[in-house]
């Protein structure tokens, strides 16, 4: 485009002093390449947020496990003088209490798998992350883990937990989210808690022992279903 | 191996070859996110998105334009919308320059008018800038600047009018250095 302030003298004297007056360094390739690489894992792993939404169904789900626990408990008859061991009620009742049986077997199936696949993907990132974006980081990460430790107590106090591998697994997991829930946005990278914290995550095996808990396949389809 | 080859690798799910896509196309991505943020860690964060979301969103180039000029639109895309977020472009250090061009063996712009010249560009409309910046300091082509920004190239080619006649008023002062 012409126009008359088309002058090609103060042009090209404006593009020399422009590009002179702040040039680029030379480009840092290998460090920005490193951070893009390790963004991109971070962004593929990412914890799943624990959004209102999500936690109002994780608590929904365990409230409903345990409810549905509760009244299998006090549903069932205790014949007199059995010395607490149930009779075996008449055979038109059986299919409806293994209904039930059945039901409450997914929900808690249902709730343990959200509850496990949550855990195990913000355990992974705390491994993977801790040491970046300093403070904000650790604020994020002890929400969360203050989020996950609620979920843990009320699946020790479940039914489920009488299932001793998973109680085991449970308690450990319990020790791990109580460190990470206590640390505090003084926290700026690695330091000594953290180190302690993953180095017990990986003597205890804790992260291969989840993963070894939770169904296989993606979400929907471990739970599918179910309710 | 052409460009589309190595694309197709990058998709094909090739880590070396990603990096090689990013090695042929790094410089000038940075040296535009540089130029337009005026900020050295500013242009890296804008870098490491752009290609960032460039390897996201690969499935979506379709190829009916240079890859460069897709990877251009997202790097302008990070990078003014970083800028507007964070409003760091008001605030750039007046320093940075004389800190990296210790020991730098090229011509400088004096002091005086380094900083006319910075806080004149620094007030241009956003518009203006950008294409300023794109044109005149990185030499790319109105046609390059129009799909980058996904304007005409006769807007672009307008907006790089009105941004030098901004500049040669706010450099008035200036006036003999470039009638001599």
């Amino acid at each position: 485009m012409t126009d008359q302030h088309d002058d090609p003298k103060f042009e090209a004297w404006l593009s020399e002093r422009a590009k002179s007056y702040h040039s680029p360094l030379p480009t840092p390739r290998d460090e920005m390449w490193a951070r893009i690489a390790a963004e991109r894992q971070r962004r593929a792993g990412r914890v799943i947020e624990l959004r209102p939404w999500m936690r109002w169904g994780l608590a929904a789900a365990a409230v409903l496990a345990l409810g549905i626990g509760i009244g299998r408990w006090t549903s069932h008859p205790i014949a007199p003088g059995s010395g607490g061991t149930p009779v075996a009620s008449a055979g038109s009742t059986a299919p409806s209490s293994d209904s039930a049986q059945a039901q409450s077997d997914l929900v808690y199936q249902v709730a343990a798998t959200q509850y496990l696949t949550h855990t195990e993907a913000f355990l992974t990132s705390f491994r993977a992350d801790i040491g970046s974006h300093g403070s904000a980081n650790s604020v994020r990460f002890a929400r969360q883990a203050r989020d996950l430790l609620s979920m843990t107590r009320l699946m020790l106090d479940s039914p489920a937990a009488q299932d001793r591998q998973l109680r085991a697994l449970l308690e450990d997991l319990e020790l791990v989210l109580v460190q990470i829930s206590q640390l505090d946005s003084s926290h700026d990278g690695p330091n000594h808690d953290t180190d302690l914290i993953t180095q017990g995550m990986n003597q205890s095996n804790v992260l291969p022992k989840l993963r070894s808990a939770i169904p296989a396949g993606p979400v929907p389809v471990r739970t599918e279903g179910a309710l | 191996m052409d460009e589309s080859q190595l694309i197709a690798r990058v998709r094909a799910g090739d880590s070396t070859a990603e990096r090689a896509l990013y090695n042929a196309h790094v410089d000038r991505v940075y040296r535009l996110a540089f130029r337009l943020a005026g900020d050295d860690a500013l242009a890296q964060d804008f870098t490491q998105e752009t290609f960032i979301r460039a390897f996201d969103r690969l499935d979506s180039f379709r190829g009916d334009a240079a890859f460069s000029t897709w990877l251009h639109t997202i790097t302008t895309t990070v990078v003014l919308n970083g800028l507007r977020k964070v409003k760091r472009f008001r605030q750039r250090e007046a320093d940075i320059d004389d800190a990296r061009d210790i020991g730098v063996m090229h011509r400088h712009a004096e002091p005086d008018l380094k900083v006319r010249l910075k806080k004149a560009i620094a007030e241009l409309p956003e518009g203006y800038r950008t294409v300023f910046l794109m044109h005149d300091v990185e030499g790319f082509t109105h046609e390059e600047i129009g799909a980058a920004l996904g304007v005409e190239t006769g807007t672009s080619k307008a907006q790089l009018s009105r941004a030098r006649a901004k500049l040669r008023v706010a450099l008035a002062d200036f006036a003999g250095e470039w009638t001599t």
